[in-house]
């Protein structure tokens, strides 16, 4: 049991580390690393509660996986909107 | 039940449809919208004859499915939601203004109607997280359709928002280890006031306070909603931060323990008259024409909030039925500023508030549904911003020991006041008119006085719907 409240902690401990570095960055690059911080520590406290029982529970299996392809998309989505893509370094004066 | 399902499935398989087939014509949009709303009604029809029904997703019952709910104020809502989404609709395929004709616009604007919509059904915490997402990608994605100078305020708006929903799922996921079931109804019987119980409703308070834009975490509103073109502020406005009101409102008043719930009840009320005062002193200062109604729905959000935190420390249910007619009256309301505001800026050409001097000669009719809208908003009968305020105010005024949040009340309203009157008094200044730089579009300008004649159509319903709304506070 001890373990699990290790991984617990570990969890909380990265999700307070995400949030601290969300609101001390400015870059957008590295924000979004500490939103990705955040939810990996998150993803860790699910899987954790996952172990409490004599039997594993796949609940929290399920909802973490539905996270991570949250995550995955959203992360995409901040990677265009911070970074100018190709065509908009060409013709910078159009928009 | 098929109905209400239908009124979210619409306008998810529209959204699908204009991707896969590569449609960009808001006719298609507008048919679903109609189909919708019409679904919408249906669903409150049936809600109003046989009272609650509840739907197991695909026959998996509630320790490990998700269930739907749908009562009359999910209908409500729904039928909220489409009209909304209509009224948008088609003010963006008519208008020369709206920037969105031939656009991602929407394909994005069935999906968010969609994700609403399932976030009203839902009683599922984890399910709401996943309409959350949803509900702030769409917005997200709809803010950058202004293009290159809207991405940063699109990125700020993005980056808060996937905090707020890590922090709300850091709390469900606490719930969960504490109590094992995500389930609303379950949650409630379950719960006990322990600290993990406190932390975790503590933590899905802020990261629905973060997505709601609730003062004080609303710093990304302004930017994000002004930033966007008109047609996607109108309905970032009126319909996006309310998802996360109804989460809270529903965690609050269903699963949290009842002793936490009243001594933290004063603390939204205190936010809600902060953010009423703030929100209304910003919108006085600024020099730009949308960024002014973006700032009136950070303090219009006040009142909500307040709501929110009377109702909580006093377990009062005519409370949320002022919430909810604040919710449907702000969401009408600001729907015709945005509207408006859009259509007098697209005419005059500037974006800033001192362009408007003249208006009400060169362009009467928007100035008249900025008018109305505003009027809704500070609370002059008879309008629906009055209906709610006078529900609110009801509680307030009848017990002489609770003059004081009556007195934030009328701080508020002042506010209100003053940065709609400061607009309207430059309209009237006619001795140095901006003239347009071609002539009004008059059927646009009459799109956006509709929703504001809407909203004070509501005062004219007000009974039936305080009716509703309080039989559904009391289930």
């Amino acid at each position: 049991m001890s373990q699990a409240a290790l991984y617990l902690g570990l969890g909380m401990l990265l999700w307070a580390l995400g949030l601290h570095g969300l609101c001390c960055q400015t870059h957008p690059m590295r924000r979004l690393i500490a939103i990705n911080i955040m939810g990996s520590g998150v993803f860790m406290v699910l899987v954790t509660l996952a172990t409490r029982g004599v039997a594993i529970d796949p609940l929290p299996h399920a909802l973490v996986v539905t996270g991570l392809v949250v995550a995955v998309s959203a992360t995409a989505f901040a990677l265009r909107l911070a970074t100018p893509g190709r065509q908009d370094m060409r013709k910078p004066e159009q928009r | 039940m098929l109905a209400a399902l239908g009124s979210m499935t619409i306008p998810l398989a529209t959204a699908l449809l204009l991707l896969l087939l590569r449609i960009r014509s808001g006719y298609w949009v507008i048919l679903s919208s109609i189909a919708s709303l019409i679904c919408g009604g249906l669903a409150l029809q049936t809600a109003m004859q046989d009272g609650t029904v509840h739907v197991a997703l695909g026959d998996w019952s509630a320790p490990l499915g998700i269930r739907f709910e749908i009562n009359m104020l999910s209908s409500l809502l729904l039928s909220y939601t489409a009209l909304i989404h209509l009224l948008v609709a088609i003010y963006a395929t008519r208008s020369r203004h709206s920037e969105t004709r031939h656009s991602d616009y929407w394909p994005l604007s069935s999906l968010l109607h969609a994700s609403l919509a399932a976030l009203w059904l839902s009683r599922d915490l984890f399910n709401w997280y996943v309409t959350l997402e949803l509900l702030g990608l769409g917005a997200v994605a709809m803010i950058a359709l202004a293009g290159r100078h809207a991405y940063p305020a699109a990125l700020r708006y993005l980056l808060l928002s996937l905090a707020g929903s890590l922090c709300y799922l850091l709390g469900v996921a606490l719930l969960y280890g504490r109590y094992g079931a995500l389930d609303i109804g379950l949650l409630g019987s379950m719960t006990v006031d322990d600290a993990t119980t406190r932390i975790a409703l503590l933590l899905i308070t802020l990261g629905l306070m973060t997505k709601g834009a609730l003062w004080p975490l609303h710093m990304w509103l302004p930017d994000a909603h002004s930033r966007a073109p008109t047609a996607v502020s109108a309905l970032l406005s009126a319909l996006v931060v309310k998802g996360p009101l109804f989460i809270l409102w529903l965690v609050w008043s269903r699963i949290a323990p009842a002793d936490f719930a009243i001594s933290i009840g004063p603390l939204f009320a205190i936010a809600g008259i902060l953010a009423l005062i703030g929100g209304g002193w910003s919108a006085l200062r600024t020099a730009w024409l949308k960024r002014l109604v973006a700032y009136s729905t950070v303090a219009q959000l006040g009142y909500a909030l307040l709501a929110l935190g009377l109702l909580l420390h006093w377990r009062s249910v005519t409370l949320s039925v002022a919430l909810w007619l604040f919710v449907l009256a702000h969401g009408l309301a600001k729907v015709s500023l945005f509207l408006a505001a859009g259509e007098i800026q697209g005419t005059l050409g500037t974006k800033r508030v001192w362009a408007l001097k003249g208006a009400s000669q060169t362009m009467p009719v928007a100035t008249f549904a900025f008018a109305l809208a505003g009027c809704s908003l500070v609370g002059l009968p008879p309008s629906g911003g009055f209906v709610a305020k006078w529900v609110l105010l009801q509680p307030l005024l009848t017990e002489p020991g609770n003059w004081p949040w009556a007195v934030g009340v009328l701080l508020g309203t002042l506010a209100s006041a003053g940065y709609v009157f400061r607009v309207l008094a430059l309209t009237f200044n006619r001795a140095e008119t901006n003239q347009p730089g071609h002539r009004p579009d008059l059927f646009a300008q009459w799109l956006a006085m509709l929703p504001a004649l809407l909203v004070w159509a509501m005062a004219l319903l007000s009974e039936p719907l305080i009716f509703w709304l309080t039989v559904v506070s009391d289930g």
